[in-house]
């Protein structure tokens, strides 16, 4: 009875992939040999999109994609002359979280929710937006239409190595040092004494690793998204220390270069000495990179790294011997977070949209729909470390890899109503690339965080002055 | 014989390509510079506000002034070790000896080279925990190499990775230069009984000019527009440092959106670019005359 019934499982399944494949087929027939350009960043989750789905879909449809997978400058770069330019280069682009307020502020998207409305034809039985997790929230206007279908997202993490941590004399040492237990940073206060112990630690026994990761690139936003985004929160700043009315210094009502920016922000440099030398030099892959070489005992780390560090055996020195946590929060946050009056870091992550210069829409549309698909969620996730789909987290290959990563997806799962994304500025790019010299200068020691700060805000609340928000 | 007509046709091609590469938006971006116009903006339309606004603007713009010294020092730094090592290595490969061949072909390698490569090249060589240099500078000389964090270091290692790749184009170029100079004078320099020095001093350099000022003025222009290398390299920091006036213009253009006073900010450094080469090239041609007499 058994043996029966499986196989009517195995038939029914077989069957619906048979029904599956046969509606792409001739979905995809009228759009045979269209070439979709389209550009991405390149991450773990862009390079499974180029290497993997495109092949995939190509197979299925005739519909080529070639995907530009590029690094994060050049991805906005060219997308956003392309779109200005109205050129039509490309048929879809990678929409960053953050930048999406910018783009539906200037019409740059088709509305994909209409479209597949007015194109019945290549809407896909098997994919619902229902199906996606609260990100795509992101991606919709107030009317609740979908602009982007998401691709990742993913939260970032304190990433630590339990080797070290659980070491015997490690934890015998440092007791001796401290007077408290060696364990997971909880406070900031003691990530700070774990990375002052580890990179000592280190050297004594001639490893080549140091206390913490610092994202501290002194020539490259990743910095000031580092602070802005996760060390700022975790101290309770949000938004950037933006007010309502649009203003970031103190004097006028914003806190950038409050007590908590300040707090954030001297915590956040004086980890430079016990951070390993690259960390001036670092973006969020140096950062994947180091700490996957086995360079850093704990750090803050994008969540689409932390799959394969923990579980990649080719690209990792340290599989198995990853912890992941909540990073630490300052008082408060923690209850802010959990009420919805604030968030302990950055819920990252982003879409693929097609620019109103498309060439080839509807085909593009159904490149999206294929990505949308359950089907292809759960390989997609262990590959890029990203969950887009709330099925996902169930997925027997996902739960696997949750196991070896120490829970990772789960703690992505309980935990991402305490992430938040980009706050809504359409003017998010400006606003950010006026901070940076002063982050990368209270970073190189050329300024201290104080002034650096206020030195920020007032550059912020000219952009933001001159930009015509602030009344 | 050709007509005229037959000529302007030949031409034609050349002119409407340089027409539309060159002049459009060339006098698009003069028409930009007059407005006000940022589509990040309350009001992102063009809003036209005078002629000269944004000028004005850009001689009180800190940043903007800042960027301009800093290109022109990296540019006046670059210019005189290029001119001199160019020089130098010119003049040894007039001589023969031993694998001057195979000298000549390395030498000239870093110019094939794109501008962004050689900038990831460097960045691989000397970036803090992977790159060699840093770890043999501190193994051999206890140096403390990290760009990202010392200002000094970053703009050096940019004056040294710019020497590195456009070194060899001075050297081929003076090498042309000093190929074609007539040998006469030189005999009857020997004759009166001038030294080698004496030589150079009084006859190569003077009739070396020409190739001179040709040089000068394409690698004053190539410095001064330097963005490439840099933003592989250092990303324009640490925080200013090396963020000379061509970064300066595109952070302001495609990061913060103002293209009207971006518009104005590039042509007011061409303007700048123009008035340095002009300057220059007034001297050498008074300084060439004034040897002639």
């Amino acid at each position: 009875m058994k043996k029966i019934l499986l196989s009517l499982v195995v038939s029914l399944v077989s069957f619906s992939a048979i029904a599956d494949d046969a509606w792409w087929k001739s979905a995809g027939a009228p759009y045979g040999g269209t070439v979709l350009q389209g550009i991405t960043e390149n991450t773990p989750p862009g390079n499974f999109a180029a290497d993997v789905l495109a092949k995939d879909f190509e197979a299925l449809t005739g519909i080529k994609v070639r995907l530009e997978n590029t690094s994060w400058d050049q991805m906005y770069d060219k997308a956003i002359k392309d779109m200005e330019a109205n050129s039509g280069i490309y048929d879809f682009v990678y929409i960053e979280q953050d930048i999406v307020y910018s783009y539906l502020d200037r019409d740059f998207l088709v509305n994909i929710s209409q479209s597949l409305a007015s194109n019945p034809d290549i809407v896909a039985p098997n994919v619902s937006m229902d199906d996606f997790t609260t990100f795509i929230d992101y991606f919709k206007n107030g009317d609740g239409d979908v602009f982007g279908v998401p691709m990742e997202a993913f939260i970032k993490v304190y990433l630590y190595r339990k080797d070290l941590f659980e070491a015997a004399d490690a934890k015998a040492q440092f007791r001796a040092q401290y007077g408290y237990g060696l364990d997971p940073a909880t406070t900031f206060g003691q990530w700070r004494d774990n990375a002052e112990f580890f990179t000592g630690y280190c050297a004594e026994k001639g490893m080549e690793c140091w206390g913490t990761t610092v994202q501290g690139h002194t020539g490259h936003p990743a910095s000031t998204y580092e602070f802005l985004e996760s060390i700022a929160p975790s101290f309770g700043l949000y938004n950037w220390g933006v007010s309502d009315d649009y203003q970031s210094c103190v004097e006028n009502g914003g806190q950038l270069n409050g007590g908590r920016a300040k707090a954030a922000l001297n915590f956040w440099t004086q980890l430079l000495p016990f951070a390993p030398p690259e960390a001036l030099q670092s973006t969020w892959s140096e950062v994947g990179s180091s700490f996957a070489a086995g360079r850093a005992a704990q750090g803050w780390v994008y969540g689409e790294n932390a799959a394969w560090i923990a579980t990649d055996t080719e690209k990792s020195a340290v599989v198995g011997k990853v912890g992941v946590r909540l990073p630490p929060t300052a008082d408060g946050v923690m209850q802010q977070a959990a009420s919805g009056n604030g968030y302990i870091g950055y819920f990252d992550g982003g879409a693929y949209g097609i620019p109103h210069s498309s060439k080839n829409k509807e085909a593009t549309l159904l490149w999206l729909q294929y990505l949308g698909q359950n089907e292809v969620q759960a390989d997609w996730a262990i590959a890029g470390g990203r969950i887009t789909h709330k099925a996902t987290y169930a997925d027997p290959k996902v739960v696997a890899v949750d196991a070896q990563s120490d829970g990772y997806f789960t703690l992505m799962r309980d935990t991402g109503y305490l992430y938040a994304g980009a706050p809504a500025f359409p003017f998010h790019g400006a606003g950010r690339s006026a901070i940076d010299p002063f982050i990368y200068q209270a970073l190189a020691g050329d300024m201290t965080p104080e002034d650096a700060l206020d030195g920020a805000c007032a550059a912020l609340d000219k952009v933001m002055k001159d930009l015509g928000y602030q009344g | 014989m050709y007509s005229s007509r037959t000529a302007w046709l030949l031409l034609s091609p050349t002119l409407i390509i340089l027409g539309l590469a060159g002049l459009v938006p060339f006098f698009y971006v003069l028409y930009i510079g007059f407005f006000n116009w940022n589509p990040l903006g309350v009001n992102d339309q063009m809003e036209f506000i005078s002629l000269g606004d944004n000028y004005r603007k850009l001689v009180f713009d800190n940043e903007f002034i800042a960027s301009v010294w800093r290109s022109i020092r990296f540019a006046v730094v670059t210019l005189f070790f290029e001119l001199t090592l160019g020089f130098l290595l010119a003049l040894s490969l007039l001589s023969s000896f031993p694998l001057k061949s195979f000298f000549r072909s390395v030498h000239t390698l870093p110019l094939v080279i794109a501008p962004i490569v050689i900038g990831s090249i460097f960045k691989l060589f000397t970036v803090q925990g992977f790159g060699p240099l840093p770890h043999f500078l501190n193994d051999w000389f206890g140096y403390d190499l990290n760009y990202g964090r010392s200002a000094a270091q970053a703009f050096w290692l940019i004056v040294i990775m710019d020497i590195w790749h456009w070194t060899p184009f001075v050297t081929l170029t003076l090498l042309a230069g000093l190929s074609a100079l007539p040998q006469d004078p030189y005999e009857s320099a020997r004759i009166d009984g001038a030294n080698n020095f004496q030589i150079l001093i009084y006859i190569t350099i003077p009739m070396m000019i020409p190739v001179l000022i040709v040089v000068i003025f394409i690698r004053l222009m190539d410095s001064l527009k330097i963005v490439d290398e840099v933003w592989m390299l250092t990303g324009g920091g640490p925080g200013y440092a090396t963020r000379f006036t061509g970064i300066h213009i595109w952070k302001e253009v495609f990061e913060k959106r103002f293209y009207g006073y971006s518009s104005a900010m590039s042509i007011l450094y061409l303007y700048v670019t123009i008035v340095m080469c002009w300057l220059l090239y007034s001297v050498m041609v008074s300084r060439g005359k004034s040897d002639d007499e």
